[in-house]
């Protein structure tokens, strides 16, 4: 065997760059200014070699975590290995802890004067409780000492993989570098092959350079090279024992590592091969156990095992594990080789445990699929057991923002409730399909399920699960607008959970009532005191909802600066506790009131922002292709016809007449301004002949003033909304004071520009210039001279500098707190702004200044006078 | 990326100031590769003795047009999407002023 090869080839060529890059994040650490290094590259090409090489060059330890090649991998995996190597990480795991608290806890280990080093390897693997520590790591690890270096397959990562959806998150994180380990060069493969009689040309044609591949096809030895990575792998096999192939194919089937315990049990006498097989090289000895030198090497062994050797191996090891004792962080591994082991009843007893277990941790991803590995298995159980698997399974989909999926599955427990006769689970899960479907815009399904979940539960005895429908009541009468029934049913619901004693439905109910006493009397109160109510309970979607309520609360009512604080504090709370639902839907409550307020930019930024999302989330996309299809208009800018396209299909899945009237608005007022008079007709009909039946109609006073600005004639019934109806009076100048009262400076300029006297168009002209609405300008320049106007502007032609660097006044606050020397979290908490917002603010700032660290960014300022009169 | 014709008519004082512009409009594209490529540009001679320019670029959206303006400090006075190209002949180049 060509031994003598491996040594050259564990060579690290064409890394220099790449280790020089880990050194200076380990510099930087060492001053305080942590960071974490995505380490990215296919499999084999040496991720783990070169951080081990970082490591050995700085003569230090690190912490490592690995996460498993599982079909459904355990939640939390690698941070609950480094928990068992230090005690302090292990004492947030007790305390009830998720993400975030862990996350911290490993932040806040104690150094030894030296940053702590925190490897967490193929992450690519990670389940989701662990990619939300993870975000938290980027966001606070720049504030610390310590270094995170998180390793991964980046040929692995399809559209929608869950950690490309981090990575894109963090891409504009400061604290955050990415590396990207490429093949070597056909010189490198030359150096490695030198001495072997290998044809270097054809390794490097036949390897792609990949480093795994050209190391094993050299340790295989002769001079022909192997066709592909696995026969390199097997012919390092070809000379071991029978008894040594036992202990290499066991070692395949229970990644990440066979303890010693579990080899003698599964290989019995075979275990004593282990030395030949780590002589080979092809497993080596880790901590407790033998594991495989390389992922690649595992599957390629475990490719070549038979369909009944692999499953007597995976229910040997089934029969170790359970015989054993085990603790919660087994149930993943047991689960997912009870399922390869094709045992049913194991399946069922450890699945559903290890999606109680996923959930508890946060990874709600993971739990649905240990509930969908359970319901593969769960034919022959009883209707209500299936059901249940099917309601936890959906409550898991929820969570993970898949409501559609979520939706089915419930859809499903309703059928097996039905088929053994529990009618009133059926109409409590029916109940909770309410809120399902609204968030969807199935509006009038939502009314059928609402209405018969009530009626079903009405007859029979009051149990808790009547609250499920009464409050699915509450939810459906507010999406009508009937704020009277609303409020009833609310109060139901709030007597249920009160007698019942249930926080959730109490605080909920508590919720919706105090949201309707904000918009009606002014008084915050009740509903402030929910979120503090919820916080409380440690109930953070309720409290995320609270805000959110508070933030359109205050915003139906014109209160401005009420509505943007509780927006900036809900989505500080939304990424603390990654409730990307809230998020989202906070977000659209944030372009709508950019759009309001004439800030253009930010509005656009934010929609983008939005419609980046991977997340399905329907509504909030709704709404930000609106927002930017009415900015792209408003400044005659082309290119609205794509937006309100993917606009109209969103709306017309959903029944919800609250998605149909703002697109039509914004579609009359784009055909409007686009001199397409002639499509507003066809964009209003529907949806105006429908809101002129609604009772108090909120869209009705626009539809009208578009439908009349473009020739059409319509019989309005009483009480359309100010300001509109103002618009629809021609009382120009009130409409535009009463616009300007609720901070809509736009509105404001459209009702003046149809105003009769000079002074009034002149003053709608300067604002449009000012917004640098050309399309209404331009008109409103002609009427100027139709009466007869002389020096008529033109507008500023071009914008001014406000500074030499070009930050925008939000960024030279930001800098002027940066040079006051405060954390981003604190200037987010100084400014109501949300962290990721100040991320976004500060790389902004050194992006501009080009400078790499705060401090030079400060230094840059200065130098500028930016920092002066502040 | 789409093609897009940006109008900045009367945008500068003097062929000088155009060419700081030119210098800043580069290097702010250079940041933002991934959504604008600057194409060309004509400079317009405008009545009153100011400078102006037509400018074709590739962006990503009409916003990342505005973002880029905003950034270098241009003037847009109307931006318009291309929906097709006919290139007769190659331009001529001329000496700038």
């Amino acid at each position: 065997m060509a031994i003598a090869a491996r040594p050259r080839a564990t060579q690290l060529l064409e890394r220099a760059e790449s280790l020089a890059c880990l050194h200076d994040a380990y510099t930087e650490a060492r001053k305080g200014r942590g960071g974490l290094v995505f380490v990215g590259g296919e499999a084999g090409a040496g991720k783990t070699v070169l951080v081990q090489r970082w490591l050995a060059e700085l003569e230090t330890d690190a912490l490592w975590g690995r996460c498993d090649p599982l079909l459904t991998p355990p939640p939390l995996g690698p941070l609950l290995e480094i928990a068992g190597t230090w005690s302090a990480v292990a004492d947030a795991f007790h305390a009830d802890a998720g993400p975030y608290a862990i996350a911290n806890a490993l932040l806040n280990l104690p150094g030894a004067g030296a940053p702590t080093v925190l490897v967490l390897e193929d992450i690519h693997w990670a389940d989701e409780a662990t990619l939300d520590a993870l975000r938290v790591l980027a966001r606070r690890v720049g504030a610390t000492p310590n270094l995170v270096v998180a390793t991964y397959r980046d040929d692995q990562l399809e559209r929608a993989h869950p950690l490309r959806i981090v990575l894109g998150e963090l891409a504009t994180t400061s604290a955050v570098t990415r590396l990207a380990l490429r093949s070597l060069s056909p010189s490198a493969v030359a150096e490695l092959a030198a001495g072997t009689g290998v044809d270097a040309a054809k390794l490097h044609r036949l390897t792609a350079g990949n480093p795994f591949y050209v190391t094993e096809a050299l340790v295989a030895g002769g001079t022909d090279v192997p066709a592909t990575v696995r026969d390199a792998v097997l012919s390092r096999m070809a000379h071991l024992s029978a008894s040594a192939v036992a202990v290499v194919e066991a070692a395949s089937v229970a990644p990440p590592m066979l303890d010693a315990a579990l080899t003698l049990a599964v290989c019995g006498d075979a275990s004593d091969s282990v030395d030949e097989c780590l002589a080979t090289g092809i497993l080596v000895a880790v901590d407790g156990g033998i594991a495989f030198r390389h992922e690649l090497a595992r599957v390629a062994i475990e490719g070549t095992l038979s369909p009944t050797r692999r499953l007597a191996l995976h229910r040997a090891v089934l029969l170790a594990l359970t015989d054993r004792p085990h603790d919660a962080a087994d149930l993943a591994r047991i689960a997912d080789h009870a399922e390869q082991a094709a045992e049913r009843d194991a399946v069922l007893r450890y699945a559903p445990a290890a999606a109680e277990e996923a959930t508890r941790l946060g990874a709600h991803r993971e739990a649905a699929a240990q509930y969908a590995r359970a319901l593969r298995f769960a034919g022959h159980l009883s209707a209500e057991q299936q059901a249940s698997l099917h309601e936890r399974r959906s409550d898991a989909l929820y969570l993970t923002d898949d409501q559609a999926a979520a939706i089915a599955e419930l859809e499903q427990a309703i059928g097996h409730h039905r088929a053994a006769d529990a009618a009133d689970r059926e109409a409590a899960a029916r109940g909770r399909l309410v809120s399902y479907l609204t968030c969807r815009g199935h509006l009038s399904e939502a009314d059928r399920a609402a209405a018969r979940s009530i009626e079903v539960l009405d007859a029979l005895p009051e149990s808790l699960l009547l609250a499920d429908a009464t409050s699915a009541m509450a939810l459906v009468s507010a999406y009508h607008g009937d704020d009277d029934a609303s409020v009833r049913w609310a109060r139901r619901t709030l007597d249920l959970a009160l007698r019942f004693g249930d926080h959730e439905k109490r605080i909920g109910a508590s919720i919706r009532l105090g949201v309707v006493h904000l918009v009606r009397t002014g008084d915050p109160v009740p509903l402030e005191r929910t979120v503090a109510d919820a916080r409380e309970h440690r109930l953070w979607q309720l409290e995320a909802e609270a805000m959110h309520y508070l933030a359109l609360g205050w915003s139906v009512r014109g209160a401005n600066e009420h509505a943007e604080r509780w927006i900036a504090a809900g989505l500080a709370h939304c990424e603390r506790f990654e409730l990307d639902l809230w998020r989202l839907a906070l977000l659209s409550l944030r372009v709508r009131r950019e759009l309001e307020r004439g800030a253009w930019t930010e509005a656009t930024s934010t929609a983008e922002g939005i419609v980046a999302e991977i997340r399905d989330s329907p509504e909030p996309r709704l709404q930000a292709l609106l927002a930017l299809a009415l900015v792209r208009a408003r400044r005659g800018d082309p290119g609205t016809g794509p937006l309100l396209a993917e606009a109209r299909a969103i709306a017309e899945r959903a029944t919800d007449p609250g998605w149909h009237a703002p697109l039509a608005c914004a579609e009359a007022e784009v055909s409007w301004l686009e001199g397409r008079r002639g499509d507003v007709a066809k964009a209003t009909d529907t949806v105006f002949r429908h809101e002129r039946e609604a009772p108090g109609s909120w869209w009705l006073g626009e539809l009208a003033y578009w439908r009349r600005k473009s020739g059409i004639v319509d019989e309005l019934p009483d009480g359309v909304d100010e300001p509109w109806s103002l618009h629809l009076a021609g009382d120009w100048h009130r409409a535009a004071a009463a616009w300007r009262a609720v901070g809509r400076p736009y509105e404001a300029a459209l009702a003046l520009s149809e105003a009769e006297d000079e002074e009034a168009l002149r003053e709608s002209l300067a604002e449009l210039q000012r917004m640098g609405a050309a399309p209404l300008a331009a008109m409103v320049a002609r009427r100027l001279r139709e009466v007869g106007a002389r020096d008529i502007p033109r507008g500023p032609r071009r914008s001014t500098r406000a500074n030499a660097a070009e930050l925008t006044p939000r960024e030279l606050e930001v800098l002027a707190l940066v040079a006051e020397g405060l954390r981003n979290a604190e200037i987010a908490e100084r400014l109501f702004l949300s962290p990721r917002t100040v991320d976004h603010h500060v790389s902004a700032i050194r992006r501009k200044l080009a400078a790499r660290t705060r401090g030079e960014a400060v230094a840059a300022a200065t130098r500028l006078g930016l920092l002066q009169d502040r | 990326m789409e093609t897009y014709v940006i109008l900045r008519r009367n945008g500068w004082r003097t062929a000088d100031d155009l060419s700081q512009a030119a210098a800043r409009s580069t290097a702010e594209g250079e940041r933002m590769p991934d959504d604008v490529a600057w194409l060309r540009s004509y400079v317009l001679e405008e009545r009153d003795g100011t400078v102006g320019t037509v400018c074709v670029y590739q962006a990503s959206s009409p916003e990342a047009i505005r973002r880029h303006a905003a950034a270098a400090d241009l003037p847009v006075d109307e931006i318009v999407r291309v929906a097709d190209t006919v290139v007769v002949r190659p331009d001529p180049v001329v000496e700038t002023v």
